[in-house]
């Protein structure tokens, strides 16, 4: 194995294993495992639409609460390790800064797929319990969580460089909530003025898209999801997460611990 | 050989270490004294590569510690460590000997390591749940994981009981005998006095004195010494 390689793995290991322990994660797990239940009650409520509820409502958790795991441990990945200087340790060792960020984000990302992992089987049992059958449809829908939490996780590393954690969570959850606004926001503004377009037009094309993202409804009404649109949003998570990686090492690079 | 040239260091306005020059021989054990604030600290950082030196030079071999290849003959145990709580001390210890490629340890050595600093009994129990004599020695254990030609320690005996004390300053000794190249910044001038061969002291930034402990001394015990040749300067 290339030595840069098994350097990045080190430390995803080392974060994976740091995130995954951390109690408050647990006690957010413990809280989507109670809504995910929750959520069975609400479909027997809901007068023969069971089942829509459950996948409905089972798969907007899913989300909310891997953003919430995202954000949390995002935030503080970094700006912890240099507030803390246990980053002391490891940049005096034979390991460049943008090895650290790169591990630092698989690990992470492998924190973030196992929590998804749990959740999902417990939303497919639950689908299975109220004879949904295997809701192989969801997984792909979790796929996509799973690519928008990867750029999150770009995201929160890059603010992390040069900001406190309770900002980089505020700028995290603004750009989350205009990135699934960008569409409806284009078409708000095709009738106001010239700078105003002009900088929802500047938004849309430095923000991401995270719209791209979200197939739950297509997922939950059964439409088909083709490839080629698979393809293209693995491929757009892919340049917006390695060019966030690429702005976070390099600002990463230019500051004293 | 560790060679500094006309090292200098800012912060903003400060000048955290001042033109300082200094050659320190392969296999001794040299001692960092200063006052609080003299520039200890920030010099050995450069020195280690973890900072970058506003102008001059630092070549450990002939070579840039700011180069990966040259850290992997480097040890460095920081001042007040603090660790990934989360981990336990074996964890952390094979974690930080893994990111050496040439050096790497096998499962049993890390755990004769952790022996040897004397916390083999709480290497399974969280760091979090650990003294600050127990960090203190997995912080100097880390430091010498790769088995480092060049070690750097900065306050390595702050937090120590005199057992803790005494047993890190034979694992030095050992090492000096073996040829480690040891630099060590102190408070405690009895323990420099006693393992060093030569010091450099450092005020404002600026290299007061580099030699022998004997030639600084004049006969006078270390401590007193150093007092007044600060307060003069004060």
């Amino acid at each position: 194995m290339p030595a840069s390689l098994h350097t990045i793995l080190v430390v995803a290991k080392n974060t994976f294993r740091e995130t995954i322990r951390n109690k408050v994660l647990y006690a957010i797990l413990a809280f989507a495992a109670v809504y995910m239940l929750f959520t069975l009650f609400l479909g027997s409520i809901s007068l023969g639409e069971d089942l829509h509820v459950i996948r409905s409502l089972g798969l907007a958790g899913m989300y909310i609460f891997g953003l919430i795991i995202t954000i949390f441990l995002g935030s503080s990945l970094l700006y912890k390790e240099l507030e803390r200087r246990t980053l002391y340790f490891v940049l005096s060792k034979p390991i460049s800064r943008a090895h650290l960020v790169l591990g630092k984000f698989l690990g992470l990302l492998s924190s973030v797929a196992v929590c998804l992992a749990g959740m999902t089987v417990l939303y497919l049992l639950m689908v299975a319990f109220k004879g949904g059958g295997f809701d192989s449809s969801a997984i792909l829908a979790v796929f996509y969580q799973l690519l928008e939490m990867s750029l999150l996780i770009a995201l929160t590393i890059f603010f992390s460089t040069f900001s406190m954690p309770l900002l980089s969570t505020l700028y995290a959850v603004l750009v989350v909530y205009i990135g699934h606004s960008l569409d409806l926001l284009m078409q708000a503004v095709q009738g106001a003025s010239a700078p105003v377009r002009f900088f929802v037009q500047l938004l849309h094309y430095v923000l991401p898209n995270l719209a791209k993202f979200d197939i739950r409804s297509a997922i939950i009404y059964d439409a088909s999801v083709p490839l080629s649109q698979a393809l293209l949003v693995v491929a757009y998570a892919a340049m917006y997460v390695g060019l966030l990686l690429c702005v976070a090492v390099f600002l990463f690079e230019k500051r004293e611990i | 050989m560790i060679e500094i040239r006309d090292l200098k260091k800012t912060f903003g306005t400060h000048m955290a270490v001042d033109g300082i020059s200094l050659s320190i021989k392969k296999g001794s054990v040299f001692g960092i004294l200063g006052p609080n604030g003299a520039g200890k600290t920030t010099m050995m950082k450069v020195i280690v590569g973890l900072d970058r030196p506003t102008s001059g030079s630092v070549r450990i071999d002939g070579r840039d510690p700011a180069v990966r290849q040259t850290r992997e003959s480097i040890g460095f145990m920081p001042e007040s460590p603090s660790f990934y709580d989360h981990l336990t001390g074996l964890e952390f210890l094979t974690f930080c000997g893994s990111l050496f490629h040439t050096q790497a340890m096998k499962h049993h050595e890390y755990l004769d390591l952790l022996k040897r600093v004397g916390i083999f009994e709480a290497k399974d129990a969280p760091i979090c749940t650990y003294s600050k004599g127990m960090r203190q020695r997995l912080a100097f254990a880390q430091a010498i994981v790769n088995d480092p030609a060049y070690l750097f320690l900065d306050e390595p005996l702050d937090g120590l009981d005199p057992i803790g004390r005494r047993e890190l300053k034979s694992i030095i000794t050992a090492l000096q005998k073996k040829g480690t190249t040891i630099v060590f910044n102190s408070h405690i001038l009895f323990d420099t006095e006693e393992l060093c061969d030569e010091i450099g002291i450092l005020h404002h930034g600026s290299l007061l004195y580099s030699g022998p402990i004997e030639a600084f001394t004049k006969g006078q015990p270390l401590e007193e010494r150093f007092v007044s040749v600060i307060q003069h300067l004060s």
